[in-house]
Formats: C-alpha cells, structure tokens, sequence
C-alpha cells in the first residue's frame, strides 16, 4: 500500500516537473565570465553589471526575435585555468549560443582556444592582447586592442601633446606588455618618419624604460629615478590599482609631467584611490563620458542608478558585446557560422556605448578612439581619434 | 553527475592524495614541517609540461625525468635544513613556494603569466588516454605511492625518521645517521610530489604560476592534518575528504580557503593527531570497534 | 641627491618592517614561536582604522590609536584563546595553527569587507620638507618620526621597567624566570599586546601611505618581516631593526636601478634562502 502511494506520488510530481519544464519559455542562453573575486573584482563586477543591463533593455524591448535572452554567468576570479573550466561549463553543460568575455586577457586567451575549437563563437568585451582574435574564426573582439591602443597613445603623446622625451613604465603581464610594445613601434615609426621628412632632431627620446610586477604598490624610487631624466611625458601601463599609486607618488615627487594611462586605469576605483593627484591624467580609453549620443547616456544613467557609482570603459563594454551578439543572433540566427558571419558584416553600428562600429576588421570593432582626463574628480572628454590611419588595426 | 565528471574529480583526488601521502613523508614521518610543498608539484608540473611541449617527450618518457629533476631540487633544498631546524625550515620552504612561483612569473622560458598550455594527454597504443584510462594511471601511481610510504613506515628508515623528528639529539646519540635520513625524506617526498604535478599538467593542459602557490602549500598540509599527520590513511582521507566535499556543496567554493584555514586551527587545538590518526577520537573508536569484532569472532569460533 | 631621496624611501619601508619585527622577535624570544598570524594584525589595524575614519572620526590621530589598542587586544586574545594551550606541545602544533589563523583571518577580511581595495581618507597634518633636492613628504616624516618615537619608548620599556626586565629574564629562560617570581603569564600577554599594537600601527601607517586597504595586503609583509627576523637574529630586537632598514635599503636600491626587473619581494626571499643557508644566527644572533 505504502508502495502504491509513493509510486503515484512520485508520478505526479514528475508530470509537474514535466509540464513545468515545458511550459518554461525558452530562452536564448549567452555565457559570460568575468573576476568576481579577487584582486580584478570592481571591472568584474563592472562587466557583469554592463552586460546585465543590455539583457534587460534587450528584454524589454521584446527579445530576440520574441525570445528573451539568459545571461549565464560564472566567476573566473581572474585566472585562466578557472577561465578554461567554465568556458567547458557554458558550452557542454549550459549549451550557451555564444560566450561573453567580461574578463582580462589572460583568461580570455583560453577560454577563445576553448571556444573555437568547440565552435560556439566567443566576443572579447575588453580584452586587448592580439593573440586573443588570432585564436580563431569565431573568436571577436569589440573592445580596443593592443595595437591601436598603443598607437593611438604614441599619437597622443608625440603629435597632439608633442612630448620629446618620453619615460615608460611597463605592468609586466601580458595587458601591460602588448601596450608598451605598440605603443614603441608607433614611436619608431614616427622617428623615421621624421628622419626622413629631414627633422631628425624631432625625434623622440625614451630616456627611461622599465618594467614592474604585476601588484606592485612601492613606485618611489623608480619614479625618482625617472625624474631625474627630466621627460616631458610618462606612459604607465597599469591597472587601476597599480594605477593610482603610480600617479599619487609621482605626484607627491614634484612630477609635474602628463602621466598617460590606459583603459587599465578607466574605473571610478582609479580615482577613489589616487585621490586628488589623479587630476589630469590622460588615458587612452573607448568611452566618452560626455557624449551626447542617447545610447550612452542611457547606458550611463541606467548604470549609476543601478550602482550608485559612475560607469566605466568595462562595464560600457560588456554591455556593447552583449548589444553585437544579441544583434548577431537577431540577423543571423544561433548558427555559429551564421552569427560570425552577421558580426563581420556589421557596418555603422550606432547601438554601442563605445562605438560607433564603423565595421569589423579581421574581427576586431573599428571605431572612435577616445581620449578622457581626469577633471573634477572624474573622466571628462579631451579629444577622440577618428583617423583611421590610428583606429583602424594593423596587420598582425 | 555523469561518470566522465565522477572519473575527473577522481582524478583530482588521486592527484591530492599523492601529495598528501608524500607531504606526510616529510612532514609526518620525518617531522620536517614543510609549508612548500606545492613548489615541487610545480617543479613536477612544469618540467613534465616543458618537456612535453618544447622537447616533443612523451608523458612516459618525461616522467622519469620529471622524477629526478624534481628530486634532485628536493635534496638540494633539504641541504639548508642540515643546518637549521623546525622554525627556520618552515620559512625557507615557505620562501622557496615564493621564489619558485615568482621563477615561473618572470622568466619567458616558463611562459611567464601566460603559463604553459597545449599540454597533449598521453597516449597509449598509438592514440590518447580516455577519461577513464587516466583514471587508472592516477589509481595506480597513487597506489605506488601508498607503497612505498608503507615500506618507508614499516622499514627501519621510518623509526630512524621518526626518532629524528622527535628528537635529534637522542637519535644522534643511537647512531642514526640523521642527515642522510633527511635528504631521503625531502628527495622522496619531492619526487612524488613531482609525480603529482605531471599528472596535473597532462590531465589538465596547462600549467600557471598560480597553480602552485602558497595557498596550494597550505590546502595540502590542511588536508595532511585534517586527516592525520603521520600516518597514511590520515593522509588518504584528508585529501579525499577536503577534495569531495566542495563537489557536494557548491558554495563552500566561496569559503574554501577560510575553511582550510579554520581547519588547520581547530583541527591542531583539539586533534592535532589528525580525525584518523593515532589516538584520535574517531581511530579509537574503530579501532575499539575492530578489537570488540576481533573478539567476537574468536568466541564464535570457540 | 639620488641617494638621500632613495634612502628616505628606504627608512619609510625600513620603519614598517622593523614594527613588524619588532612583536615577531619579542613573541619568538619569549615563547619560541612563529607567530604568522601577525601579519593578520597588521591587517586589522588598517581595517579597523579605516572603520574608524568612515564611521567615528576622519581624524587620523583618533583612528591610530585606536587601531593600536584594537590590535594589541586581538594579540592578547590570540595568546589566552589559542597559544596559551600550546605551549608545552611539539614546536609544529602553535606554528600551523598560527598560519591557519592567519589564513582565515585573510578569508575573513575578504568575505566581511569586501574583495576590493579601499581608499584611506585619513585627516592629519605634519611637518614635511621640500627642497630642490630631497622632498619627504607628510607621510613619510609621520612614520619615520612615529616609528622612532615607538623604538625609543619600546627601548624604555626594555632596559628601564620591571616588565622590560621581566621579558629579558623570560627571553633567556623562561621556567627560571617563572620560579624567580616573575609574573610570566603577564609578562607574555603584555608581550604580545605591545607588539600586536606595533603590527596594528604599521598597518594604518602603510594604509595611509598608499592609501589602500585591502585584505591581503598583509601577506607579504609578514613573509616579509619573517625574513627580517631571521636576518637581524632570532630573539634579538636590535638585530630585527637594523635587519629590517637593511633589507629596505637594498629592495630600494635595487629597486631604482633601470635595469633590474626582477620582482623585488623575491629578493627578500632570495635574502631569506642564503642568510639560512650561510648564516644561520643571523647578523645578531645569539
């Protein structure tokens, strides 16, 4: 007796369960990571928020073709062998359509070998070392990347700010490398060219180079040593930790000099922590805080009023990848190849908060650089590059 | 939970328990408290990854190689501890998991902060080793290392170890020929941890500086003491138990660490000797319930 | 000119590692321990100061002092609540407890306040000196300055009180000590409540000067300091000092050579590995 109703029992809820299960909207599954603990955590957090938001507006205005989209989402606390694990995770398990990297280069870059040999396309949001869209077909990016990064800051520095004497303090991982290297080869390039144009004695000098571990909190005396080289210009390239206590010591050294940064240092967190000294460091970046674009300003509104604190380059990111691969999969359907396909055709893509995407090259997002101070307190416009002799990728 | 994803936490718990079994070997045994552990799994990890992937060897052909470089690192880092003891030993091994780490950071021919990926699965008979065949390797290599901890505990070098961990001076005095039985124990206990990391690096792919930091040194030694420092099926369990656990329950991930840490605490206050080690609260129960069978099935017999 | 700037920075960083030693040494000499769990002091110290700045007052000389005694309390605690039991145990038992402790305190950290690195908006003013050739800021001169001031007072104490007395007769032998009539048990607590307020003001002096606090910022100034005391000398507070303005001095100098790009908190190891296998004593020690 007590059998029969334990086998009924069980029936029904299994018929509930059934009927739940298919009853359950079907979703559109996008897989995201980003480092939610961990040293990297306020960009991770950044990122996830960035990428929340697009769902939600995506959602409210209907979906994908009627469908609504699930962000799945995992922490890679910024390593890349976690990384590796959940890329495995969103792709047997979750069976997501497309993944989201919300994380820094060294996870993205196995987590894209993951992907593409799975086949199941993959978007960089930030991520800038080249061998990340090198990984494969499917593999995008459409945050800036190392080169034009580099390139756009040697502009910077030597024609729009024409610095002669440049000191160059290198973050030693694999972020802070690819910067420097591209941003030395534009120098270069523009020394011959000026050789060649017969203003040799134009040329710029590096006086100082050096690099720095990952983490380090202790600048002075390498900073001491930079000022006694007397340049006009310093290009750290950091994260936003490193960031700050670079620009707060060589500040409190009596360094006068423009410190340029990167999108390393474009987080309210660089601020918090540098303190006043921040005041007027420039950074190469891919968001414009003042634009008056109506993306961006509702992209900004909608991330302060969720957070309470200003938005930044990463999480405007993420909610751009979010925004080109909901787009894909609208155009192009849940086909690999088909969405890749719809990515690399995109041409003038207004709906991007740091666009807009002019088109893809070699899969990587063409678009406006821009260059933000630091004024206030916080990231104001200075000037944007257009150019496509400086935004657009260079062969690799 | 499908049998693939039972055989990969297999495999991690195989690749634990070696290097619970042989942290025990120095720690346990030969009472040379070591807080480094993980630099010879990463010693081991990379070796086998490098010979993997720049020289071509095969994981056969690597491992042995693996073994001696690892051992050999080993000795030489016992060399230091011939002259110092407990206190200092710690924070040398404490300060070679930093250098070791901060070696395969730094210097391109380790890959640097990009580690070593593409490790290729080993192959057998012309063609990769399934899930379930590593498995089997893992099983057997693990066993090889229970062996030969049992041979160790059950030979004479064992008392000569222990009787030197307790006290040197009184070991000296018998004749025991107290360095030589050091480096046995730093050169063992290495090269098995060594044999832990090549298992590590094929099965995973990829090797980081990360994986084989401090923190790595802490969660073996919490594993070892969890279980029961000095003795094997202390050594087993720990690392069984502390590697199950967090597939059970998935949030603990967040409070791994802390655990590990809070363990080692309350573990040392109130069972130093580990759950299943000598005297514990819970080995005397069995073993009181074993002595109860024993005697029992004798009367049966009567 | 280099030189004097770079050994201000030195005498900075020298001041915070010679706080550190400072309560490691005094622990060691009397107890034989390793006290890792320090490190965590000296994370506390900046975690409480920075509850204070945000919470009580943002004047920095009301959050130093009672960082300090919160520390100096957390110290005692850890003594009564955990050491205490462990004193006529095997050497190994008070040190991996100890390094539990310190990991879970990290772990704590994080999971209490946060991943995240947090700005320090102390309020103080100090004097501070800017020439052409040798800047010392505010900050510096506040930690070398009050790093003196505690030296000098902690060198008082030692050579000048009964309890300084009691510790030196504790240091050297213990159960002597006890039978001569000292108070041993007070003599430790107070031990370790000097040092964990020493720990402790390190803590918020670092978290000022780079204004930041976040939870791990305490694990490689204890390895750190670990290496000082063994450098300067087991037991020898002299020693740890001067060991520790060295080992700041060298990091420093070679810090600000162009060309060395080696990760500076690996020199103090490579420091650690030879002094252990070269020098053992140590530069002091007994």
């Amino acid at each position: 007796m007590k059998l029969k109703v334990a086998v009924v029992g069980i029936s029904l809820i299994l018929l509930f369960l059934a009927a739940g299960l298919a009853l359950q909207e079907e979703t559109i599954k996008i897989g995201f990571f980003a480092p939610l603990t961990g040293f990297a955590a306020a960009d991770g957090m950044s990122a996830l928020r960035g990428a929340q938001i697009a769902v939600d507006f995506i959602n409210e205005a209907g979906g994908i073709n009627g469908k609504k989209i699930e962000l799945i989402y995992y922490d890679d606390a910024c390593k890349a062998d976690e990384a590796a694990a959940i890329a495995r995770k969103l792709i047997e398990r979750d069976k997501v359509v497309i993944g989201i990297s919300g994380s820094y280069s060294t996870p993205t870059r196995a987590a894209a070998a993951i992907f593409q040999e799975a086949g199941v396309p993959m978007i960089s949001a930030y991520a800038i070392h080249p061998s990340i869209i090198l990984t494969g077909e499917l593999i995008f990016r459409v945050g800036l990347g190392a080169p034009v990064e580099g390139i756009a800051g040697a502009v910077l520095a030597v024609e729009k700010l024409g610095a002669q004497r440049i000191a160059i303090l290198t973050m030693d991982n694999d972020f802070g490398v690819a910067l420097s290297e591209w941003f030395k080869r534009k120098i270069e390039e523009i020394n011959s060219k000026r050789v060649e144009a017969g203003m040799a004695a134009k040329q710029v000098e590096i006086v100082y180079e050096k690099r720095y571990p990952l983490g380090e909190t202790e600048f002075r005396e390498l900073l001491t040593a930079i000022k006694a080289k007397e340049p006009e210009l310093i290009w750290a390239t950091a994260y936003f930790h490193e960031a700050a206590n670079i620009v707060s010591q060589a500040r409190e050294l009596g360094i006068e000099v423009p410190i340029i940064g990167q999108e390393g240092y474009d987080s309210p967190k660089f601020i918090e922590l540098g303190g006043p000294a921040t005041e007027g460091t420039i950074i190469v970046t891919d968001l414009n805080r003042d634009s008056d674009r109506e993306i961006v300003r509702r992209f900004l509104e909608e991330y302060e009023k969720r957070t309470g604190i200003p938005a930044d380059m990463v999480g405007a990111s993420a909610f751009d990848a979010v925004q080109v691969a909901a787009y894909a999969i609208k155009v192009g359907g849940t086909e690999a190849e088909a969405i890749a396909e719809a990515i690399n055709g995109i041409k003038d893509f207004e709906e991007a908060v740091t666009g807009p995407f002019y088109y893809f090259k070699d899969r990587e997002a063409v678009r406006p650089v821009e260059i933000q101070i630091v004024k206030g307190g916080e990231f104001h416009y200075f000037m944007t590059f257009t150019d496509p002799e400086v935004i657009t990728p260079p062969a690799l | 939970m499908t049998l693939g994803y039972a055989l990969t936490i297999g495999v991690f718990i195989g690749i634990f328990t070696i290097l619970t079994v042989s942290l025990n070997i120095l720690t346990g045994y030969a009472r040379q408290v070591s807080l480094g552990h993980a630099a010879f799994f990463g010693i081991g990890a990379y070796s086998s990854a490098i010979l993997a992937v720049k020289c071509g060897l095969s994981f056969w052909a690597a491992l042995p190689i693996t073994i001696v470089i690892t051992a050999l690192v080993g000795v030489f880092l016992g060399l230091p501890s011939l002259r110092v003891s407990h206190d200092f030993l710690v924070l040398s091994t404490i300060g070679l998991n930093f250098i070791v780490v901060a070696i395969f950071n730094y210097f391109p021919f380790f890959g640097g902060s990009m580690g070593i990926i593409d490790i290729p699965m080993p192959r057998l008979l012309g063609r990769p080793l399934s899930n379930l065949e590593y498995f089997i390797l893992t099983l057997s290599l693990v066993f090889l290392t229970v062996l030969t901890s049992y041979y160790l505990s059950k030979t004479w070098g064992r008392l000569a170890m222990e009787a030197m961990g307790e006290d040197e001076v009184a070991a000296k005095s018998m004749g025991i020929n107290v360095p030589k039985f050091k480096i046995y124990a730093f050169a063992i206990s290495s090269a098995y941890a060594g044999i832990a990391g090549s298992l590590w690096a094929h099965y995973v792919g990829s090797v980081f500086p990360h994986n084989f930091s401090f923190d790595r040194s802490v969660a073996i030694l919490s594993m070892l003491v969890f279980g029961g420092m000095g003795t094997i099926r202390g050594a087993v369990f720990g690392a069984v138990l502390l590697r199950l656990i967090p597939e059970f329950f998935r949030f603990v991930e967040n409070y791994r660490m802390l655990i590990y840490g809070g363990l080692l605490v309350l573990m040392i206050m109130f069972q130093p000797m580990g759950l299943l080690g000598k005297g514990s609260f819970i080995w005397n129960g069995i073993e009181s319930l074993l002595s109860r069978l024993r005697s029992r099935g004798m009367r049966a017999v009567e | 000119m280099l030189i004097w700037q770079n050994l201000v920075y030195a005498l900075v960083l020298g001041s915070t590692y010679a706080l550190m030693v400072i309560g490691l040494t005094m622990i060691y000499g009397i107890l034989k321990i390793l006290h890792i769990a320090h490190a965590g002091i000296y994370t506390l110290g900046a975690y409480v100061g920075l509850f204070i700045l945000l919470h009580l007052s943002d004047n920095f000389w009301v959050a130093l002092p009672l960082a300090m005694l919160a520390s100096g309390l957390a110290g005692v605690l850890i003594y009564r609540g955990m050491y205490y039991y462990m004193l006529t145990k095997p050497r190994i038992i008070p040190l991996i407890s100890s390094i539990g402790l310190f990991i879970a305190l990290q772990e704590l950290y994080r999971l209490v306040a946060g991943p995240y690195q947090k700005a320090f908006p102390a309020k103080f003013s100090f004097l501070s000196i800017k020439t052409e050739y040798l800047i010392v800021t505010s900050k510096q001169m506040l930690i070398i300055v009050l790093t003196a001031v505690f030296l000098l007072a902690l060198y008082f104490i030692i050579n000048r009180t009964k309890l300084g007395l009691g510790w030196q007769a504790c240091s050297q032998d213990i159960e002597m000590a006890g039978a001569m009539g000292v108070n041993v048990n007070r003599v430790v607590a107070l031990n370790f409540f000097i040092g964990s307020a020493l720990a402790g003001a390190a803590g918020v002096l670092m978290a000022l000067y780079r204004n930041s606090v976040y939870p791990t910022m305490g694990a490689v100034v204890a390895y750190k300091a670990f290496v000082v005391v063994v450098l300067g000398g087991f037991g020898s507070v002299t020693g740890g000092v001067v060991a520790g303005l060295l080992l700041a001095l060298v990091e420093t100098m070679l810090g600000s050579l162009e060309w060395f790009e080696f990760p500076r908190d690996a020199i103090a190891f490579l420091v650690l590995i030879f002094t252990l296998m070269f020098r053992p004593k140590g530069l002091f020690g007994r």
